[in-house]
């Protein structure tokens, strides 16, 4: 039998489901709700034969509890399946305390009071991006908006120079347009070089920016390296683009299907922040991946050493057993639980930006264009897989 | 047991029984403690358990670490009295402590 090579002997037929990460014909158009139905059709934690096989988990206090246990469920691997020589991301891929020292040395840049510091940049970003599409009375709202902001918010953040700002965005779109593996890597690769540039350009001439106080870290009592800070650079870049787009396109989707929710929110700004909240519950975008580090029984399952594990983050905040109803958007919910930036010692060390970024891009938005729909007849496509993202979004509004 | 009241960012003061050995920060979280986040769930990855214990009670508790006094420099609202609640250990000396919570945590 074909699936007897993917299922390991010590693994019960009852915590085996046949589901398909990179594309499953059970996800449909609405992703998060199809995700969802995992809750009522597979275990809590089951084994999937697919992708070299991999363990899953589904529930928000079972995922909390794998990634507040580095001990026993690595990040040193994340890829799906398993390749030879993983990519070294730091801090992302270190486990603690090795991870610490790093962390340590970025969260001055994404404390509270330096995001809030930021602020009126990131609204003038925010309104540029929303006044180039206004007059059109429509846009796609993934090319044009939740792809672009992101990548001003970064360059201001790490100080990048203002005549590199076409060159980045371009390498930028090339890179998130890339579909082919050898695209994807050549394009991240430019990316690297253009900030490998900037990391040597402020060596020798630093100013007051992010990338000149990356070079003066220091990582215990060492002076950090270009290897290590480019890939600093990599995974800041990473996890600052795809998410805050992909999560704002999701919620802009939803938004735009309910008129009574957008006039609400024209009506009452001090509600956004709850709205953001409750986007992030709804549809988170990132998957995290686990690597066994010993055998042992967890959540009624044998984990053996070297399986790899997914973390489903954005199945945390659909739990039933956590937030009643899941399915339904609720920006009045006395509690809000989600589990979008993780937690542990690798909680996403962006959230506050994060917040700050789709909070100010909605405000800005819904003052501008308070009603707005999906183009009639678009149905919505989604990537998926450890990172899922909305292809694209037509939106029209009266002019 | 050990009896905690924590003052809200509302102003309402919520008594509860805490165990000895659990951290102040997982009391506060099994009681849903309003202005409570912790996040990172208490491995000094982010600053988001903050609160503030008067002089009374910090006196008894052990010093802070470097690694928190380094992460509370990122914390909103900081104050003499500030602390991160994921780093204080219940013990029975804390019995009757009061524990204010800080406007927000960003």
């Amino acid at each position: 039998m074909l699936k007897a090579r993917t299922v390991p002997d010590h693994i019960p037929e009852s915590l085996v489901f046949d589901f398909d990460i990179y594309g499953d014909d059970r996800l449909g158009e609405d992703l998060h709700q199809s995700y969802e139905a995992l809750h009522q059709d597979a275990p809590d934690v089951f084994w999937t034969p697919r992708n070299g096989g991999h363990w899953m988990i589904t529930r928000y206090d079972d995922i909390m509890d794998v990634v507040r246990d580095p001990a026993h469920f690595s990040v040193r691997e994340m890829q799906i399946p398993r390749v030879e020589d993983p990519p070294l991301f730091i801090p992302l891929s270190l486990d603690p305390p090795d991870n610490f020292p790093y962390r340590q040395a970025l969260m001055p840049f994404f404390a509270p009071k330096t995001i809030r510091a930021m602020e009126p940049k990131i609204r003038s970003f925010a309104v540029d991006i929303i006044e180039a599409v206004l007059e059109r009375g429509e846009c796609d709202f993934v090319d044009e908006v939740s792809s672009q902001f992101p990548v001003s918010v970064f360059m201001e953040l790490m100080g990048m120079p203002l005549d590199h700002l076409r060159e980045f965005r371009t390498q930028a779109d090339a890179y998130f347009e890339s579909r082919s593996d050898e695209d994807v890597a050549a394009n991240f690769g430019k990316i690297v070089g253009i900030m490998t540039e900037l990391i040597e350009a402020r060596r020798t001439d630093p100013k007051d920016d992010l990338i000149s106080k990356m070079v003066q870290m220091k990582i215990g009592e060492n002076d950090v390296s270009l290897g290590e800070l480019q890939s600093i650079c990599s995974i800041l870049f990473l996890g600052g683009m795809d998410t805050v787009t992909n999560v704002s396109s999701y919620l802009f989707r939803h938004l735009a299907s309910d008129a009574k929710l957008q006039a609400r929110l024209a009506a009452e700004p001090a509600k956004i922040p709850a709205f953001i909240e409750e986007g992030l519950r709804s549809f988170g975008v990132v998957n995290t991946p686990r690597l066994v580090t010993q055998d042992f029984e967890r959540f009624g399952a044998p984990f053996r050493e070297g399986e790899m594990v997914l973390c489903m983050l954005p199945l945390g905040g659909r739990d039933g057993r956590k937030n009643e109803n899941p399915n339904a958007f609720d920006i009045d919910r006395e509690k809000i639980d989600h589990v979008t930036f993780s937690s542990g010692p690798h909680l996403c060390l962006g959230h506050v930006l994060a917040r700050l970024e789709m909070r100010i891009l909605t405000e800005e938005w819904v003052k501008r264009i308070p009603s707005f729909r999906v183009k009639p007849g678009v149905k919505a496509r989604s990537r998926v897989g450890t990172v899922m993202a909305l292809e694209d979004l037509p939106l029209e509004w009266d002019k | 047991m050990v009896r905690i009241t924590f003052i809200t960012p509302g102003g309402d003061a919520i008594q509860v029984n805490a165990n000895v050995g659990d951290s102040l920060m997982e009391v506060a979280v099994k009681h849903d403690v309003a202005g409570m986040v912790a996040a990172c769930g208490g491995c000094l990855a982010c600053a988001t358990c903050h609160v503030y214990i008067d002089d009374q009670w910090r006196k008894k508790l052990e010093v802070q670490s470097d690694p928190e006094i380094e992460m509370l420099e990122y914390a909103s609202h900081i104050e003499a009295d500030s602390r991160l609640s994921c780093q204080i250990v219940i013990g029975a000396s804390m019995d009757g402590a009061i524990v204010r919570m800080p406007p927000s945590q960003d």
